[in-house]
């Protein structure tokens, strides 16, 4: 008897099936499919709130999925479909922060879909799909996972960079960021393939894609007879997801991109991709290639892309930096400005791949996830202002567009100054504190080497560097006078729902953050309420 | 016990701030208000913080000391308190808000909402800053005061408000990043050694584990480098010798308002910084930096008095002469006698005093005649006898005349640079050290009387300047305050010196535990 049942399980795995655990994606992947639906059977008039409500409605289910399976993952990590799919603290959180992007572009976008006359069902479904893609670079446990969710963003993200098909620059953008995506891709692709050839063991067993088997098997490195193709599999995957994120040297496609694709879609280009990009990429060298204490191999490809991602970093904060200095296009400036805040996050990354100790890395994770957390909230809404000032065409982008505006426009004005005061980190604002918690991640790997230290001095160094283009800015609109002729925009309560919860969020995050770091932290704070 | 008396002090103003804002919604609204609205906050405000003077506990220790959990995630509080020094730069900052704000009420006529809920925020911030007890919670206030004052200067500046506004800025934020890199890094090291693995802001605890030796900073060069971040933030607020260049064109860009809170306000924050944190938190590298930071502040103190002497320019003579005062509170601060530190704090008071109503009759004039060059005026006195005598009462007090506030102040530096137990080194004698001061004081006597003469005597020269009416009462009733003062504190320091004693007494004791004995003691070794 058990022989036969042995048998059957044997010819028919019972598949590792787990929907709760995918039920994010599922839910807003559906969201995008009724989306299509709704922009097909209404009238034209209703269609961009219908469809934005129906997304609104499916982002809002996915974040009450996260929020009730929030205390679930302190205990750890739950997997599923054959360890393809893992649900901890870190997913979850990322997922939330996909959420408020998706969330908050579909009310900056709703104005401009209007402007445009541009069809709002397929943006919204599109978004959808893009923030699904994104949600699944946070939840796989394994490489291919990571890569299929890179694609339906990418793909979801290249025809929305190109949505405003008449206008050139929209489709130069779309174009640039088509061919360079793809190469990049190829990248990683290709570090996959290498990695899984790397994995192959001596006692000839298959290589592998899954995140926690590489663990496995870099930790016992002298049974892997094609080490080398791991670090050359790692070192491509490092350019892969460094192309996806935008860290200098594989920056360059990023302002010509950013500038011109429509304003609300640079708004979440720059917040929303480049997060989840951080997710997958957290996900594959924290957990495929984390700290191991004995001296040998692994502890050497350990050192190394931790030391590269060092270099990645500093240069990344410099570059971003010292090119948005020269900028008079405001999105060119706020491109550079991403860029740079990629560095700030990279150096929580830094730290979360130096230290030994699993609760500092989680720190330095929740850290990182603050980081793009405030970043995506204040850089949406700075884009929110940015897309009303420029209105229909994206026309007025240039830092002159700007000059006297301060005190005729005091409110988008004011709203717009703040989020810049937060991209540079002033005490109060949600900047500031994503600032500190990644430098003191980095510092506190101090006693580790002074490299450490170091690349939290030139993280300062830099911060004061922006604030003389972040203050450019706020310069061109009080302290300057207009001499030619502006009538202050109408600001659509769509676009205003977005910028009242984009300044709330900016104070809450800057003021009383620590709920929130407490929560993104769990496992620990769990712990000690309940010890006391 | 906890006590809510600071934190009014700090909200009041910003809820003020908000106020105006308010106001300015109201369809009925009149211009003229919002500056009735910011002058009764700013008031108010001053009438509660003369509450701190009754204390609630013993000299030196903290009072109406305030502390809540913040952000409990990064071992962060809201940790509030004042002591003997932070006692009186509340209340000059609390006394000067409103004063300038009387002196704007016809100099500002465009954006007058934004103006004055700038400058109750400032005034926040500023309190702020000076009551902190926590080192994240004092970044932040030291921080967030940049921003008002960068929109003051650059808004309703001069000139070259834009170039002025964003020099400010960037000098003061390159400074305190250091700073904030100094203070994570001290939440570290006290969890490694005396926390064990938790760390903390709170500079009363940090205080506590060093004097403990819980918590050992030495011999480890740390020390150093922390010193020096700090060091720097607080050295360019100062303004120390040679990162004074700010100084002159945030001075005189700024409005009359701004260049008093600036001068009377701002510039403390640094001297306060050195005192509160680098001498308590660093006090080997204190010891070990000295010699430095004197010949600094002695190059400070005859270099600002020389450049002031060729200023064509009232206000940028005024600037520059905060240089040089501003380097006697130095002097007297890394004196490390209790005559010197005393009379540092009570520099700082003075210069508050003395250098806020220089610039509130430069900003008076200026209205006048739209010009500041001293070429453009001569015989000033005829046309405006209150005008010349209390701009002569000012000057007089900022050169340190006897009787007036100023030579206090001054007097206590020299003394007790002369009489410093501590031999800077070799080749640099505490003696040798304040000749070279001493002779700011005639230095001062030189560029003020002289800019006094071609101002106010002689013959008068121009038309325009035959007409100028005298002082106001509102001009007359918003310097009679600090004259008063100046004349109070010329006569008897007494209230106010004893008071800070002991708070200065234990930073002193931070520097130099060695020397515990009394200051007859001190002069035999």
């Amino acid at each position: 008897m058990n022989f036969v049942l042995a048998l059957q399980t044997l010819a028919a795995p019972t598949p590792d099936v787990n929907l709760t655990l995918v039920a994010p994606e599922t839910i807003v992947s559906l969201a995008g499919v009724v989306v299509m639906l709704v922009d097909a059977f209404t009238r034209r008039a209703n269609r961009p709130w219908l469809t934005g409500t129906v997304s609104l409605a499916g982002l809002a289910a996915a974040a009450a999925f996260c929020l009730w399976a929030w205390g679930s993952t302190a205990a750890g990590q739950q997997f599923a479909f054959h360890d393809m799919i893992v649900l901890d603290r870190m997913r979850l959180s990322f997922t939330l922060v996909f959420v408020v992007v998706a969330a908050l572009t579909v009310f900056v976008s709703m104005i401009w879909v209007e402007w445009e006359r541009l069809p709002a069902g397929e943006f919204h479904a599109l978004l959808l799909f893009a923030t699904a893609g994104m949600m699944l670079m946070a939840s796989g446990d394994d490489l291919v996972i990571i890569f299929l969710g890179i694609e339906l963003l990418s793909i979801a993200t290249y025809v929305m960079a190109g949505f405003r098909r008449t206008d050139l620059r929209s489709n130069e953008s779309s174009m640039k960021y088509f061919i360079l995506g793809s190469f990049s891709s190829a990248f990683l692709l290709y570090g996959i393939a290498l990695t899984y050839g790397g994995t192959v063991t001596e006692a000839g067993g298959a290589g592998t894609t899954n995140i926690s088997e590489i663990a496995v098997r870099v930790g016992d490195a002298a049974r892997l007879p094609y080490l080398p193709l791991l670090y050359a599999g790692a070192a491509m995957m490092l350019v892969g997801f460094g192309f996806k994120i935008a860290t200098a040297p594989f920056h360059v496609w990023t302002p010509d991109v950013y500038e011109g694709a429509p304003t609300p879609v640079t708004a979440f280009m720059a917040a929303g991709p480049k997060a989840a990009g951080f997710a997958g990429f957290m996900r594959v060298f924290l957990f495929a290639f984390p700290y191991i204490a004995v001296a040998g191999v692994s502890a050497q490809l350990h050192a190394a892309w931790v030391n590269a991602l060092l270099a990645l970093a500093i240069l990344t904060m410099t570059v971003g930096n010292l090119a948005a200095l020269v900028q008079t296009n405001v999105k060119r400036l706020l491109a550079y400005s991403s860029i740079a805040h990629a560095g700030y996050a990279l150096v929580g990354f830094i730290a979360a791949g130096a230290t030994p100790d699993s609760a500092e890395r989680a720190d330095a994770v929740a850290a990182v996830v603050f980081y793009l957390l405030a970043y995506a909230v204040m850089n949406l809404g700075a884009f929110a202002v940015v897309t009303v000032i420029a209105r229909s065409g994206d026309r007025r982008t240039e830092i002159e567009d700007y000059a006297g505006i301060g005190f005729r426009a005091p409110a988008l004005s004011l709203a717009l100054s703040l989020f810049l005061l937060s991209l540079l980190g002033v005490p109060l604002t949600a900047g500031f504190i994503g600032k500190v918690l990644v430098f003191r991640a980095a510092l506190a790997q101090g006693s580790q080497g002074s490299r450490y230290v170091w690349l939290v001095v030139v993280g300062v160094v830099n911060t004061a560097i922006s604030a003389y283009y972040y203050l450019r800015l706020v310069v061109a609109m009080f302290f300057r006078e207009r001499t030619t002729q502006w009538a202050a925009p109408r600001v659509p309560a769509s676009v205003a729902v977005a910028l009242v919860l984009t300044i709330l969020g900016t104070l809450y995050l800057g003021i009383f953050p620590g709920r929130v770091i407490d929560s993104l932290r769990a496992p620990r704070a769990v712990v000690s309420r309940l010890n006391k | 016990m906890q006590h809510y008396l600071l934190t009014i002090l700090v909200l009041l103003p910003v809820v003020g701030a908000l106020a105006v804002g308010l106001y300015g919604l109201a369809p009925a609204r009149r211009d003229a208000s919002y500056r009735w609205i910011a002058f009764l906050v700013s008031t108010a405000t001053f009438l509660f913080s003369l509450l701190l003077l009754r204390g609630d506990g013993a000299a030196g220790q903290f009072h109406f000391a305030q502390d809540v959990n913040w952000i409990g995630a990064i071992g962060a509080r809201y940790h509030v308190g004042v002591d003997g020094i932070s006692l009186w730069l509340v209340l000059l900052t609390t006394l000067l808000v409103p004063v300038s704000i009387l002196s704007s009420w016809r100099a500002v006529e465009k954006r007058t909402l934004a103006f004055y809920a700038s400058l109750l925020v400032l005034e926040g911030a500023m309190i702020g800053v000076f009551v902190s007890l926590d080192l994240l919670l004092f970044y932040l206030f030291f921080e967030a005061s940049l921003v008002p004052m960068f929109l003051l200067i650059g808004v309703w500046g001069g000139e070259r408000r834009i170039y002025a506004a964003v020099k400010f800025f960037i000098y003061t934020a390159v400074g305190s990043l250091l700073m904030l890199v100094g203070i994570i890094a001290l939440y570290f090291i006290y969890a490694a050694q005396a926390g064990g693995g938790s760390g903390t802001f709170d500079y009363v605890q940090l205080v506590e584990a060093m004097r403990s030796g819980a918590l050992r900073l030495s011999p480890s060069p740390a020390q150093y480098w922390l010193f020096v971040a700090f060091g720097l933030a607080f050295a360019i607020k100062v303004p120390l010798f040679p990162f004074h260049t700010w100084l002159p064109d945030a001075h005189t860009e700024a409005p009359t308002a701004g260049s008093v809170i600036l001068a009377g306000v701002l510039l403390k924050m640094g001297t306060y910084g050195f005192m509160r944190f680098n001498f308590a938190l660093f006090p080997d590298a204190a010891r070990a930096f000295a010699p430095y930071i004197v010949v600094l502040a002695v190059i400070g103190i005859i270099y600002g008095a020389l450049v002031a002497m060729v200023q064509p320019d009232v206000k940028r003579l005024v600037a520059y002469s905060s240089v040089s005062h501003m380097g006697f509170v130095m002097l007297g601060l890394f004196s490390f006698t209790e005559q010197g530190m005393q009379g540092a704090l009570y520099q700082m008071l003075n210069h508050g005093v003395s250098t806020g109503a220089l610039f509130l009759i430069v900003g008076m004039i200026y209205e006048r005649r739209h010009t500041r060059m001293i070429a453009d005026f001569g015989g000033l006195s005829k046309p405006m006898p209150w005008f010349a005598t209390v701009f002569v009462i000012a000057s007089l007090s900022s050169i340190g005349l006897p009787l007036l506030n100023g030579f206090v102040g001054e007097f206590l530096i020299m003394l007790g640079t002369w009489t410093s137990p501590f031999q800077f080194a070799r080749w640099m004698n505490p003696r040798v050290v304040t000749m070279f001061a001493a002779t700011g004081v005639i230095w001062a006597a030189v560029y003020m009387l002289w800019m006094l003469q071609r101002v106010l005597f002689g013959r008068l020269r121009s038309k325009a300047n035959a007409q100028l009416s005298d002082l106001s009462w509102r001009e007359l009733g918003l310097l009679l305050p600090l004259l008063a003062l100046m004349l109070y504190m010329g006569v008897y320091p007494r209230p106010f010196l004893s008071r800070s004693r002991e708070s200065v007494l234990s930073v002193r004791a931070r520097v130099l535990p060695e020397t515990r004995g009394d200051f007859a003691e001190e002069i035999k070794k």
